[in-house]
């Protein structure tokens, strides 16, 4: 039995796709079959071999606070989420910090490109882009103020939103998350997937003509709550969220593994994970897109997990009703799953023919495909999948039993850093960067980035035929990454490969490649999309290819929330090995200075006009890049291969505070709360830290909020504390530069700088600096900020 | 012809991140050196289509084997 901290459960469901603007509406159109795949009225189609999509229809999208500072994915999202709260009879939080966002999307704001990039260039049009703002604008929409956090890996977020949510939930760090995911229909993945041939023009028909795919919008939100605090407040419990499984193909960037490997084993871990038979699934709403490539592989994996244990288990695809919502596609369908547990009910994939049942039945055999009609079924547990660009599986397990969850069984393991792979505008490698320190090197420039260069093709042994592919983000994860490996000695092999996972942490992701497709396609139109480029537009491509270079096969996530995301993803990492779904992780802040990012800036009016140090109360900073990888070790698995350690990650905190997205002033106590969550989480005291590796870039209003919670937290003491700023060299890079904060920390705490330019804040605000010896640093706070109000902190030690 | 192969190897080298020095017009283009996939033939088919007016569209793979082929498919298709 799943014990009670340990049990997650569905209080509240939400949701508005093609066939309904809430659960009711849509279910009843599940129930009845109807399709909501129509022609499209809002993409032009000239030249488009295919028209149709499944697009809401709904006049009630601005009816929220603010609608013209959000972009159409975020009034989705707030719509599904609005109706789920009052579902679960919740209502506004007051940032409460043990309420927790997380969202998942593909495209997030590409409708606030399209609009920058063909109407006049607005400076307002630039805070709704990032898939970042979407769980930003719930959490301000709820006050929510836990760890709000957004999951882009493309058309699996949705599910692993969810499973974040339960994972978050059961180390401890929250009580309710409102979980799930949202996209928009536009005409960047409208024409992405055009130039790949993956739409069918006849609408999607998955497991049957297998043609392609046909685009669906909306969101779905299902909030996850802490079973003691559903029974604590008597909530409406619909089901238990029980195991999940999250894998990397490690194959293609775009298609699935032919084999299925990958796929069995997200399905494997997450009915292993909920400590259930696999005959206790009853009903399995697959990925289903209607491509060929993807349904066979699904069903190959379907079968080869199966088998002969649980040969007649139910299937179908819902994505007729909805079409393929992309990152809002495992969260309408886990609705739609939850809603088929709950009420004993198996929904169909249709039409069939009776000639395309008889061929149905050749390929599937004794497994229950359902077909046309939903029917009655007894159900115990049902099981969601999805797959995703970048090579994520993922899979999670609802039920009406507690089972028998397996969840923080490493918790007591210490999780030692053991490799640093740095890329950053001072070089690509960790010597560069200790060599510009040792130099004192700063920005050439207000606007510096990080260049990829065939030397470091060579030294890693990437070959042409793989680099050719990549674009520049996923030149400088795959480099970092790569590093990062070759630091830590560590030989990714057919028997470690789903020992280790990746977390890549970015603020931006693909935001840049989503531009240049843009721009591409505002000059030739919708039919002139490219294949090649398409794939770049995910955030989680970054991440897919370090997978592909690597052979990296375990846990494969990509955060965004902001600059702090380089942080979060060492925090989750540790949570993922503490949860004894890895022993190895790989954890990576990236981010990217394309000329579009440093014109956002200079738009903004945070990009300095020249080079500025930390704490120089300048007005902007220098706009940055980089991409900076961290590996983190189960320590009995470091030791058990004579890794090196450079030190320990002993803690991790997160604070919130809402404040508009965009925004960060008037959220500053949220820094202190971080603070103080990572030192108890480490079991230390102010009084125990050494140093902090913080954020100053150099722009007031960031540095002085940094100034004031070190002010609150430390006292006095913080006169005499060095506060190294990473910023000064490489500029403002986002999460590559909360890792970079995070790498500089363990090449301190070992040694491996001895020393490096430290700032000290005096009791009257003033700030000096002079250098300082690292020998005598036994603990280090390493802090980070994302627009919105959120705040982390991890704690290393030697 | 030999024009062709130009425009050719240089939408290889521009739009699908070929380096040029490795790139003969009789390379092989889906081997292990330069390792074109499936989402690159779109691309070359794509482009065949916009600048040559030939549709290159569910034909054989032999025909995609190098430069050279390519050429030569446009070159007996062409209108």
């Amino acid at each position: 039995m799943t014990s009670d901290d340990k049990r997650c459960v569905v209080t509240g469901l939400g949701v508005i796709c093609a066939v309904g603007n809430n659960v009711e509406e849509a279910w009843k159109s599940a129930l009845e079959s109807v399709s909501g795949i129509h022609k499209t009225t809002s993409v032009d189609t000239v030249n488009c071999y295919a028209d149709l999509a499944a697009e809401v229809k709904c006049d009630s999208l601005d009816e929220i606070d603010a609608p013209e500072e959000k972009d159409r994915v975020s009034k989705l999202c707030i719509k599904a989420a609005n109706e789920a709260l009052a579902d679960a009879g919740l209502k506004n939080f007051n940032d409460d910090q043990r309420v927790s966002v997380v969202i998942g999307s593909c495209v997030g704001g590409v409708l606030s490109i399209e609009q920058y990039h063909q109407h006049g260039r607005d400076a307002s049009e630039i805070a709704k882009m990032p898939i970042a703002s979407i769980a930003s604008q719930v959490a301000e929409t709820c006050g929510a103020g836990g760890i709000v956090t957004n999951v882009a890996n493309a058309c699996a977020a949705g599910t692993i939103s969810i499973a974040v949510a339960c994972d978050l939930i059961r180390a401890g760090k929250a009580d309710v998350v409102i979980a799930g995911g949202a996209d928009s229909f536009a005409s960047v993945p409208y024409s992405g997937f055009l130039s790949l041939h993956a739409l069918d023009e006849n609408g999607c028909s998955p497991f049957n003509r297998c043609n392609g795919i046909t685009l669906g919008e909306g969101a779905g939100i299902v909030i996850v709550e802490s079973y003691e605090h559903a029974q604590k407040r008597a909530a409406k419990q619909y089901c238990e969220v029980l195991g999940s499984g999250v894998t990397s193909d490690a194959n293609h960037i775009t298609a699935p593994r032919e084999d299925g490997l990958c796929l069995k084993e997200a399905i494997n871990r997450s009915v292993k994970n909920s400590g259930i038979a696999k005959t206790d699934i009853g009903y399995i709403n697959a990925h289903g897109t209607g491509t060929g490539k993807n349904d066979n592989a699904e069903m190959t994996a379907f079968k080869a997990y199966f088998g002969e244990e649980n040969p007649t288990v139910s299937v179908s695809s819902t994505k007729v009703l909805t079409g393929h919502c992309l990152g809002a596609a495992g969260a309408i369908e886990a609705v739609f799953s939850i809603k088929a547990l709950t009420t004993d009910t198996v929904l169909p994939t249709f039409p069939y023919s009776e000639e395309q049942s008889a061929a149905l039945k050749e390929k599937v055999g004794d497994m229950d495909f359902v077909q046309n009609k939903a029917r009655h079924k007894e159900l115990k547990s049902v099981l969601s999948n999805n797959v995703a660009f970048g090579g994520t599986n993922a899979a999670i397990v609802f039920s009406k039993e507690s089972g028998n969850v397996s969840a923080q069984s490493a918790k007591d393991c210490k999780i030692a850093v053991t490799g640093v792979g740095i890329v950053s505008p001072l070089g690509n490698s960790k010597a560069a960067y200790l060599e510009a320190v040792n130099a004192d090197k700063k920005p050439e420039s207000a606007s510096v980035h990080s260049t990829i260069a065939l030397d470091d093709y060579k030294e890693l042994g990437i070959k042409m035929a793989f680099y050719r592919k990549l674009d520049n983000l996923g030149l400088l994860q795959t480099v970092s990454g790569m590093r990062a490996l070759q630091d830590a000695n560590f030989k990714v092999s057919d028997e470690n490969a789903m020992d280790i996972g990746i977390i890549v942490g970015t603020s931006e992701g693909g935001l840049g490649a989503t531009y240049d497709f843009e721009e591409l396609i505002a000059e030739l139109g919708n039919a002139g999309g490219s294949a090649f480029k398409f794939p770049h537009t995910v955030y989680n491509a970054a991440g897919g290819y370090l997978s592909i270079c690597s052979g990296i096969k375990g846990y494969g996530v990509t955060i965004t929330t902001g600059p702090l995301s380089g942080l979060d993803s060492i925090g989750y990492s540790m949570n993922v090995i503490h949860d004894g779904q890895e022993k190895a992780m790989m954890a990576t802040g990236t981010d990217e200075n394309l000329p579009i990012i440093t014109e956002f800036a200079q738009k903004l009016g945070v990009a300095a006009n020249d080079v500025v140090a930390p704490y120089s109360d300048s007005e902007g900073f220098v706009v940055g890049d980089g991409s900076v990888s961290i590996m983190l070790e189960d320590e009995s698995y470091a030791k058990s291969r004579d890794a090196k350690v450079y030190c320990y990650a002993l803690g991790f905190g997160h604070g919130r505070k809402n404040v508009k997205f965009g925004k960060l002033v008037g959220s500053d106590e949220a820094l202190d709360k971080a603070i103080a969550d990572a030192l108890a989480d480490a079991g230390i005291t102010a009084a125990d830290v050494d140093a902090v590796c913080g954020f100053a870039n150099g722009c007031k209003k960031i540095d002085d909020i940094e100034k004031g919670a070190l002010k609150r937290v430390f006292g006095e003491k913080l006169a005499t504390m060095p506060l190294f700023e990473v910023k000064e060299r490489t500029g403002e890079g986002r999460a590559g530069s909360a890792a970079l904060a995070a790498a500089e920390a363990a090449l301190l705490l070992s040694g491996e700088l001895a020393n490096d330019n430290a700032y000290f804040v005096a009791a009257d605000g003033s700030v000096s600096a002079k250098n300082v010896e690292s020998a005598n640093l036994k603990k280090i706070l390493v802090i980070s900020f994302a627009a919105g109000g959120s705040y982390s902190a991890v704690v290393f030690g030697k | 012809m030999n024009e062709m192969k130009e425009k050719l190897k240089a939408f290889f080298m521009s739009d699908l991140g070929v380096d040029g020095d490795v790139l003969q017009f009789d390379t092989p283009l889906f081997g292990e050196e330069i390792g074109l996939d499936s989402v690159d033939s779109l691309e070359i088919i794509s482009f065949v289509d916009s600048n040559f007016g030939v549709s290159m569209t569910g034909v054989a793979k032999e025909n995609f084997q190098s430069i050279d082929t390519i050429a030569a498919y446009i070159e007996s298709h062409k209108a």
